[in-house]
């Protein structure tokens, strides 16, 4: 037990707690009850792909290689930047094309965002490299493991002295594009589930066509689903704790824990975001 | 087919002003000091550097451009609601949204300047007077060009979403492709210019930033030029290859077939996966494996 009373720390790897897992059961039940009493059956399929759309979105973000401050002086292995903030650039690029997608179907939709992630995260993983290698003449070495797992490369005779690694090695890559195919899924499974909602409801309430009501809804989904992106980006980073090189890092084994409090988070937010007409009828 | 024509030719402008975007972008951010090596620019006071660098990272890149573009694209939507000329009402929106970014800058300065003060680093008036104005201006210049951008997704293209939220979109998105492509240009190469080329600094020298220019203190201008060199081009050539392709494959692609933009984004990665590859077998046969030097750096 430290200090403040919280549970002793395993290097890093944290299961989830039986009280914290039952906890969430309980919120994520409620969640759902909710969504049935305000929107019937579709309020809860509508929240169950909310959800699923959050899990993606926060287990793609531990495939994302970010190094961080340390990035930029070539001190460890990753992108020079925020967690959150890759994944929601690249979750954002994935959503504005599964948004455009939508009139042609969920697959399509689902599909396009999850391509659109990708090809952000390919493009600016391969920028990085370019830079390192012809800007700053550094050839890329992982801290965290001696041999890449797809190349078969090593690693230590490559890496700076007084550095945990440096660059983009070829796993890292690949981890950053299919993190941010994951959080363009996820973020446009989001989108559409709340569209749905949004789309039916709204011509009711304002007594007008879904073509009238069409910027409206889609507006608002967009929004929520912006936000939502955010919430589940941000409690991954948490999870991450600074820096990962994707997913042969060992932190990337810590992803359980993000996986249920992204589940919970969703299924809470996702309750205001499906009920939000309900509430402005009320008031 | 002319709508395919006129799709492309919207396309190649909308990745032109990504490419400009980006470019400016990054430079705003290295002069202003915004990125991740601001760490090092926030930290060298604390260990006996004082330096006359600016300081304004209290966000990271992508979130601010998130709200700098979001607000320019909300205020030129406002304006055009009023029957304003769209090219004015997106230069009258970006130049309001600046406005704030220089507000920002100048706090941020300040701010975190004022923090320092007890490891003796001085707030340079001259400073924030002579480098606020140059923030503002690339950042002007990032913000019209991707407002100006997404006001042709919308208006030629026809996506669904409205200026603001695309705004807010590709403003995170212009944020992330510059900081994860001219960061470690300016942390590395400029920072830290002193230590050996083609090796990662050495953590032990953490907070040794260059400090000196040719004559007299180096400053966040002479940053500024030397990463409109390399990092602000690369990170445009990034904002603007993203933006491209994206548009690409569903402008050109859809009209054969649903599934077309999805395959064709598919094999667009895969050709990333190549390059990505060719360059990283490149840099271990030509640069080889690491030597340490003969003479210790600094």
């Amino acid at each position: 037990m430290s200090a403040l009373g919280g549970p002793k720390q395993t290097g890093g790897v944290q299961s989830p707690t039986a009280i914290g897992i039952v906890l969430s059961i309980v919120l994520i039940v409620v969640a759902l009850g909710l969504a049935y009493f305000l929107v019937q059956m579709a309020g809860v399929l509508a929240l169950v792909g909310i959800i699923i759309g959050g899990v993606l979105v926060a287990f793609g973000v531990h495939f994302v290689p970010v190094g961080g401050a340390p990035a930029a002086m070539g001190q460890s292995p990753g992108i020079a930047t925020g967690v959150a903030m890759l994944a929601a650039g690249a979750g954002l690029a994935g959503l504005f094309g599964g948004a455009w997608a939508a009139p042609l179907g969920l697959p399509v939709a689902l599909a396009g965002g999850a391509v659109g992630g990708g090809l952000l995260m390919a493009i600016t993983c391969t920028m990085v490299n370019v830079i390192y290698v012809f800007g700053m003449g550094i050839p890329a070495a992982s801290g965290k493991v001696d041999k890449d797992p797809i190349t078969g490369d090593t690693f230590p005779e490559y890496k700076s002295q007084g550095t945990e690694g440096h660059g983009l090695p070829f796993i890292s890559w690949v981890g950053g594009v299919i993190g941010g195919a994951l959080g363009g899924l996820g973020g446009t499974l989001i989108y559409l589930e709340l569209l749905d909602i949004y789309q039916a409801q709204l011509p009711v309430l304002l007594n007008a066509t879904v073509e009238q009501i069409a910027p409206v809804a889609i507006s608002l989904a967009g929004i929520f689903a912006v936000a939502m992106f955010l919430i589940n980006a941000v409690l991954a980073a948490y999870n991450i704790t600074g820096t990962i090189e994707g997913p042969h890092d060992p932190k990337f084994k810590r992803f359980p824990r993000a996986v249920v409090a992204a589940a919970v988070a969703s299924a809470v937010a996702g309750i205001f975001a499906i009920g939000l007409l309900q509430l402005v009828g009320v008031f | 087919m002319e709508e395919i024509v006129f799709g492309i030719g919207i396309t190649a402008l909308a990745g032109a002003l990504a490419t400009v975007a980006g470019a400016a972008e990054d430079t705003e951010s290295d002069i202003g000091s915004q990125g991740d090596p601001n760490s090092q620019v926030q930290l060298a006071p604390q260990m006996g550097y004082i330096h006359r660098i600016f300081n304004k990272a209290v966000a990271g890149e992508p979130p601010a451009y998130g709200l700098w573009v979001a607000l320019g694209a909300g205020l030129a939507w406002a304006f055009m609601a009023m029957q304003i000329n769209p090219i004015l009402a997106i230069v009258l929106g970006s130049a309001l949204a600046v406005f704030v970014q220089g507000v920002y800058a100048t706090t941020a300065y300040l701010g975190r300047t004022a923090s320092l003060a007890k490891f003796g680093q001085p707030v340079y008036i001259d400073i924030l007077k002579s480098m606020t104005t140059v923030t503002m201006a690339h950042a002007f210049v990032a913000i019209f060009t991707t407002v100006a951008m997404c006001h042709l997704i919308i208006s030629a293209l026809g996506h669904p979403f409205p200026l603001p939220l695309l705004g807010l979109v590709w403003g995170i998105a212009l944020g992330a492709a510059g900081s994860a492509t001219g960061n470690p240009f300016y942390g590395k190469e400029r920072q830290y210019q002193e230590q050996k080329f083609g090796a990662g600094v050495p953590i032990s020298a953490s907070g040794n930033i260059v400090r000196y220019a040719e004559a007299g203190q180096r400053n966040s201008l002479d940053n500024g030029f030397f990463s409109a060199k390399l990092g602000g081009p690369a990170s445009g050539i990034c904002f603007g290859l993203i933006v491209f392709f994206e548009l690409w494959r569903t402008v050109v692609f859809e009209e054969l077939n649903i599934w077309g933009p999805i395959v064709v984004g598919v094999v667009v990665i895969l050709i990333f996966a190549i390059i990505d590859r060719y360059i990283e077998v490149w840099a271990r046969k030509n640069f080889g494996p690491y030597t340490a030097p003969e003479e210790a750096s600094s």
